[in-house]
């Protein structure tokens, strides 16, 4: 009989082999456990050990009532920093921060029952901090020579990484689905050649997809766009590359709309593609803004144009036989504020009208000497721009004109403007602006005609479609204006 | 200044007010003969079906409208015209694409060399 404590070099001859484990189990002192010395221990006890020793599969046996430890290097890798403290201790004590759990599976295993756990979870110390771990257990009772189970056998096969991986995926793929949800972007999926769409999600803009349908292109594209949007999608299958591209697309309510759409290929492990996944963002509203700019731009440049020439027309008239150069560009200049004037009461107007009162009162304002000697009043309408446009500057010219000769050129003379609307014999509505200058100095027709007669009398008359009347009486300078009321004012 | 060794009889279709009295002295000072002018759409439809007229000189935005019916009419008369815009050639329709075209602002002696480019003797009238 071998003495259960030896010397260097008198090891037991059991359990042979082991590795780390079958050497530390050798030298372990048992007399100190509840199973004795080794030479004491029964067949079934010394047979389980060994069998369990020659496993490459992490195995601890849990032997008697406190289900003293004894297990493998497979184990021991698992036991982490526990090891090698853990050999021969109570499994209670030695895994203490889940004695509940194994104060069961004693229980059970005595009993003579089984457990089997899939990717239990458990928290364990096993590198000085909480740990959270999943494992494959599955408890056996082993049964002694006399065929009562004294102990529990204990296959352990951590799961923790595997756990972890599909937890991973999962949450992966719990984000993807969040994230095709949430986005407002019509999503879908095409075979690795685009020869069939295999799912779309339309977001209301484009026709939902649930199973594969070939002929995707007569449902989405438009017949003349379809030859580029396909060579787009080629070269991107071509070069295995993210497709991107803004095409036009026929939308679920039947009208043209705009889509940015990308798809990324989704490859195999030899670099084919499976399929394509793709998200497409409406841009109908970006294009049609787009398109507005664009008209806008066009638009002003028009109006810059012809801006220009209309001050090429202004100084054509105002150095046309010029005797007074100073004088000439004194109302150059003028004009031009005039003019400058009369694009202000058009934007402000957003380039859609302006109100008759409104346009003459800004025009004559500015050269009033005194509040109390300009009146402006009557029936207003709605002028389209580009009479009033015609009135403001016609009306620059009488009050520039009445500064210089007439009424406002001394100090009491007075200008009345007045409008009213009036029905002709044949029932069709009518204008009739009056300018009428008083208690000014005495007026005389003038030698010649100057630019502001010609403009009155030769341009507003035909602007407004009417007849311009100007009589240069002893009194003060009477213009009337007689036009049809809605010929040309917008509606 | 040139003087047109034919005078010609010329509408002149002009929504502002200014530039068509510009227009209308340049024709003159050129030689030739200014019809009448038209400042809106039907009237200037109304002049180029029933008036006596070499040519016209067509401006393309009548205060918001386009003057292509205008145009048509000329058209179906054989009478020739010279639209003027501001839009410039990228403002006409394109059925009139290549039509000659005057962008404004504009000088007398362009106008002068888009009539005599249109190569009309007068003789027929």
């Amino acid at each position: 009989m071998v003495a259960p404590n030896h010397q260097q070099g008198d090891e037991p001859a059991f359990p042979a082999g082991g590795g780390e484990a079958g050497r530390l189990i050798r030298n372990f002192d048992w007399s100190t456990t509840s199973l004795g010395p080794m030479s004491g221990w029964p067949q079934s006890l010394k047979t389980m050990t060994h069998m369990l020793l020659l496993s490459p599969v992490p195995i601890v046996l849990l032997w008697g009532e406190d289900g003293v430890m004894i297990y493998n290097d497979a184990y021991s890798g698992f036991a982490g920093s526990r090891h090698p403290q853990l050999l021969g201790s109570k499994v209670r004590e030695g895994w203490d921060e889940i004695a509940d759990f194994n104060d069961n599976v004693m229980k059970v295993g005595l009993s003579g029952g089984t457990l089997a756990y899939e990717n239990q979870q458990l928290t364990l110390f096993r590198r000085g901090k909480p740990e959270q771990v999943w494992m494959n257990l599955d408890y056996s009772p082993v049964p002694d020579e006399s065929g009562k189970p004294a102990g529990v056998m204990a296959i352990v096969v951590e799961t923790t990484q595997r756990v972890l991986a599909e937890q991973k995926l999962r949450e992966s793929e719990e984000r993807f689905r969040a994230l095709t949800t949430a986005t407002s972007d019509i999503i879908y999926r095409a075979s690795a050649d685009w020869s069939e769409m295999r799912q779309l999600d339309g977001r209301g803009h484009l026709t939902d997809i649930d199973s594969p349908v070939m002929a995707w292109q007569d449902l989405y594209l438009l017949p003349e766009d379809r030859a580029e949007v396909e060579e787009a999608i080629a070269q991107a299958v071509r070069d295995r590359s993210v497709l991107q591209y803004e095409h036009r697309v026929r939308q679920a309510d039947g009208a043209t709309g705009w889509v940015l759409t990308r798809a990324v290929p989704i490859l195999d492990e030899a670099g084919e593609i499976i399929e394509w996944f793709g998200a497409a963002t409406d841009v109908t509203d970006r294009r049609r803004h787009e398109e507005h700019l664009r008209l806008v731009v066009h638009e002003l440049n028009h109006r810059v144009k012809n801006n220009l020439a209309m001050t090429q027309a202004i100084a054509a008239q105002t150095f046309r036989n010029v005797t007074d150069l100073k004088e000439s560009q004194q109302r150059f200049s003028q004009r031009m504020v005039a003019l400058g004037q009369a694009n202000d009461l058009l934007t402000g107007e957003r380039w859609v009208g302006a109100s008759l009162i409104g346009a003459i009162r800004q025009s004559i304002h500015p050269h009033c000497p005194e509040e109390h000697r300009c009146g402006v009043d009557g029936d207003d309408i709605k002028l389209s721009p580009k009479t009033a446009l015609a009135l403001t500057l016609a009306m620059h010219e009488l009050a520039t004109n009445a500064l210089k000769y007439g009424a406002w050129s001394d100090p009491s003379g007075r200008v009345t403007v007045a409008s009213s609307t009036y029905k002709a014999p044949d029932g069709s509505g009518r204008i009739r602006i009056e300018w009428r200058e008083s208690d000014g100095p005495p007026v005389s027709p003038p030698q010649r005609r100057g630019f502001g007669s010609t403009l009155i009398e030769r341009g507003l008359a035909r602007e407004m479609g009417g007849e311009v009347k100007m009589d240069f009486q002893p009194e003060g300078l009477v213009c009337i204006i007689d036009a049809p009321e809605s010929l040309y004012a917008n509606s | 200044m040139p003087t047109a060794e034919v005078p010609l009889r010329i509408l002149v279709v002009e929504d502002e007010m200014t530039i068509a009295m510009l227009v209308e002295d340049m024709l003159v000072e050129l030689g030739h003969q200014v019809i009448d002018l038209a400042m809106r759409l039907p009237r200037a439809a109304e002049l180029a079906s029933t008036a006596d007229l070499d040519l016209a000189i067509l401006d393309v935005n009548l205060d918001g409208r386009k003057s292509f019916p205008v145009a048509e009419i000329l058209g179906e008369r054989g009478i020739p015209f010279i639209f003027a815009t501001g839009y410039g050639p990228s403002g006409l329709d394109p059925a009139y694409q290549g039509h000659p075209v005057l962008t404004k602002p504009f000088l007398v002696e362009e106008l002068d060399a888009a009539i005599a480019g249109l190569g009309l003797t007068g003789e027929e009238s």
